[in-house]
């Protein structure tokens, strides 16, 4: 029998800059290391890597029990980590693009996000399905989807969206520590292009606390995932023009920070939300919907928001479609001028 | 994770897989057709009908409670009881573990889950240990691994392949039991979990209860094979045809397969061909009205696996008296009562529980929407 473990010690070392991939390998290694219930499968995930290379070389050093490949089928794929995870084990499941979850669609939302309410906690789920998604790399709607709101709508799951190497690694490891389900989405189009600091020491990023990137006092900037990097670049354009900007990283959705986007609206009066998502049940409607409801005094003008367009997501108009910095800059400028 | 050895390669015993008809040791008329194996001594035997009558008589007395108005669902498994007791019997109970469907109540009762446990769950009392969350004759129950049931059909099939794959890393030796019906076969979520048992040889005993109706569905209707157990040729696992009417036919044959299964050669299947002889739920009131004929109730009724027990007792010398069964079955209605005045003694579990094990722990979002339930409670209900 294979002992199951944990181990607290983690060896301290100097601080990196790393990208999100690597961040996002680095949790998964060292939670394997720390803990022999963490399971890692999925399609190509073993000898190749996986498409993105997030697991590449945790074969080699784990072995072909503990990081495997499957057969192809994300229905299969999830469900067994739902059997492990009320076995005892901690699955962390990798399904290649968001946009493939939908034959494991049910095993989520029945299964998963369902078994700890229906057994009366007599089972529980904690497992982890990370998977990346999000557009801006060309690769047509079955690779470029952001499919997070169907997630945030079922009450069980946890879900959650890094766009920075700091918290791409800690808030994988949180969901590999904790005790519920958790959909974990990866910004593909950041793998590589968002780079930053990790510290050399163990540490989490819990899940359901937001973070202000900069702070501002004339409007706050809310978005999550992708289009992180686009806020900035609005942020920096509007502050030329003499406009200070509050930009706020969700980081994850369900729980969401409530509280600090709240605060933040109620001392900037102004609101521009900004996922890539399309608009309609998008989760930032949500959001929305709780800041009117909690800072309607405070409200300088309606909150704004910036959304992929209700269209399955095109190929050539890649760019397009996603709401750049030139789009929130104008919902910010209008905002302003309300 | 290895996959497992050929099919062609499984040591039977005498006890074979892919046979053309279902195999069986006792006929419709309770003479054995083949010699029954040494442990089946009368003494058994009455357990066993004595287990099976207590699933038939609970079936009896739920139906009565719903008419009652007193629980809102019951999916009877009267007809099917040789199929699930047997099938108990190569089950370890909280040892092994067993991903149910949701006709399994004769499965748990024979697996040691406590009535006064089940009733709750139909009742949705506070003994209820799901906590009245799940529709009525959705159990689960942690003492005997029994996992808990989504109405989905096919849905536990591949989270039982997970569980068995997670048993094999562990290197324990248990194994899981996945059970479901013939129309379950049908879905996407079978063929995704048989699939990936068989790649991965995951050590998953997968039990069809072929009743031969999903709702007004037959098999014919369902699927254009000849049946289902040769199915599991296609992802390379043994599969068994067992006449599921037949108690010590499934039993033998249940066996035979979880052996296997337990010996680390990977998955098998087992299809128990038996029949549901009333109404798929109480939704389905007039099943022979709408969608079955007579005739074909009546030559079923004729298969009935508690007599089939009662002929062969008879056969052997060692009858059931109708003073004695007609004692059973009292026994049985009073002890359903019993049950049922204490699961409702316990109340029914408030409002609070709603906001309660959707996480770990309550998030804030909850906290909110419990506090404003808790507003409208102390406000005086409407
Ligand atoms: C995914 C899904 N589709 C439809 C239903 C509605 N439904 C409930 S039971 C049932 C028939 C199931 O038949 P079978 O698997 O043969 O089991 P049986 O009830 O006959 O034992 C159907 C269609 C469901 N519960 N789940």
């Amino acid at each position: 029998m294979i002992a199951t473990q944990e181990r607290q010690d983690m060896p301290a070392a100097e601080p990196r800059t790393i990208n999100l991939i690597t961040a996002v390998t680095e949790a998964l290694h060292e939670e394997m290391e720390r803990d022999s219930r963490v399971v890692l499968f999925g399609q190509d995930v073993g000898a190749r890597g996986g498409v993105f290379m997030a697991t590449a070389g945790l074969q080699a050093t784990f072995g072909k029990d503990r990081v495997f490949d499957t057969p192809l089928s994300e229905a299969s794929i999830v469900g067994a980590a739902v059997g492990m995870a009320v076995r005892g084990l901690r699955p962390v499941a990798e399904i290649q693009f968001a946009d493939y979850m939908g034959p494991g669609f049910d095993q989520i939302i029945s299964q998963a996000a369902k078994m700890r309410y229906r057994s009366g906690g007599q089972y529980t789920a904690p497992l982890v399905i990370r998977t990346p998604s999000g557009g801006g790399v060309k690769g047509g709607h079955h690779h470029s989807q952001s499919p997070e709101s169907y997630y945030t709508h079922t009450p069980g799951l946890k879900v959650v969206m890094p766009s920075t190497p700091y918290d791409a690694k800690g808030l994988l490891k949180a969901a590999i520590r904790g005790e519920d389900p958790v959909i974990f989405f990866e910004p593909k189009r950041l793998y590589r292009a968002s780079k930053g600091e990790v510290p050399g020491h163990d540490y989490i990023v819990r899940i359901g606390e937001a973070v202000i990137r900069r702070e501002g006092t004339d409007l706050s900037l809310i978005g999550y995932g992708g289009v992180m990097p686009d806020l900035e670049r609005a942020a920096d354009a509007l502050a030329a023009e003499g406009v200070s900007v509050e930009v706020i990283d969700l980081r994850s959705l369900v729980p969401w920070d409530k509280e600090l986007v709240v605060a933040s609206v109620q001392k900037t009066g102004r609101a521009v939300l900004v996922s890539e998502a399309p608009r309609i049940s998008n989760f930032m409607g949500e959001v929305a919907y709780s800041i009117q409801a909690a800072a309607f005094d405070s409200l300088l003008a309606p909150v704004g928001q910036v959304a992929g367009f209700d269209t399955p997501y095109p190929y050539v108009q890649d760019k397009v479609y996603l709401p750049g910095p030139n789009r929130i800059t104008a919902a910010c400028v209008q905002a302003l001028n309300y | 994770m290895t996959t497992s050895p050929p099919v062609e390669s499984l040591a039977t015993a005498g006890i074979q897989p892919f046979t053309a008809e279902p195999i069986r040791y006792v006929g419709e008329d309770g003479l054995p057709v083949q010699p029954l194996p040494a442990a089946y001594t009368p003494e058994r035997l009455r357990e066993l009908h004595a287990v099976m009558l207590r699933a038939r008589e609970f079936d009896r007395k739920l139906i009565t409670l719903l008419r009652q108005g007193r629980t809102t669902f019951y999916a009877q498994s009267s007809g099917m009881e040789a199929t699930q007791v047997g099938l108990a019997h190569s089950v370890r109970p909280g040892h092994d573990w067993v991903w149910p469907y949701y006709r399994d109540h004769t499965l748990a009762l024979a697996l040691g889950v406590p009535m006064f446990e089940l009733i709750s769950q139909c009742l949705g009392s506070n003994s209820d240990p799901s906590r009245g969350r799940q529709m009525p004759h959705h159990f689960a129950a942690r003492k005997q691994n029994f996992v808990s049931i989504s109405s989905s059909i096919a849905n536990q099939v591949p989270p039982a392949t997970g569980t068995a794959m997670a048993q094999k890393y562990l290197g324990t030796d248990e194994i899981t039991v996945c059970t479901f019906g013939d129309g379950a076969t049908s879905e996407g979520d079978w063929h995704a979990g048989m699939n990936m048992a068989g790649a991965m040889a995951a050590p998953c005993l997968f039990v069809c209860e072929n009743n031969q109706w999903a709702i007004s569905t037959n098999l014919r209707g369902q699927t254009a094979s000849e049946n289902i157990h040769i199915k599991a040729k296609a992802y390379g696992m043994p599969g068994f045809y067992v006449d599921g009417n037949d108690i010590v036919a499934v039993m033998e044959v249940c066996t035979h397969a979880a052996g296997w299964v337990r010996a680390g050669n990977g998955p098998a299947l087992v299809e128990c061909l038996t029949y549901r002889v009333g109404s798929h739920s109480n939704a389905d009131a007039d099943a022979e009205k709408n969608y079955r004929t007579r005739e074909e109730v009546q030559e079923w009724l004729g298969r009935d696996p508690v007599v089939r027990v009662e002929k062969l007792l008879e056969h052997l010398g060692h009858p059931i008296e109708s003073e004695e069964r007609a004692a059973m079955i009292a026994a049985v209605h009073r002890e359903v009562d019993e049950q049922v005045i204490r699961a409702e003694a316990t109340g029914q579990p408030d409002w609070r529980i709603m906001f309660e094990d959707v996480y770990s722990d309550m998030p804030a979002h909850l906290r909110e929407e419990a506090a404003m339930m808790r507003a409208e409670q102390e406000g005086g209900s409407r």
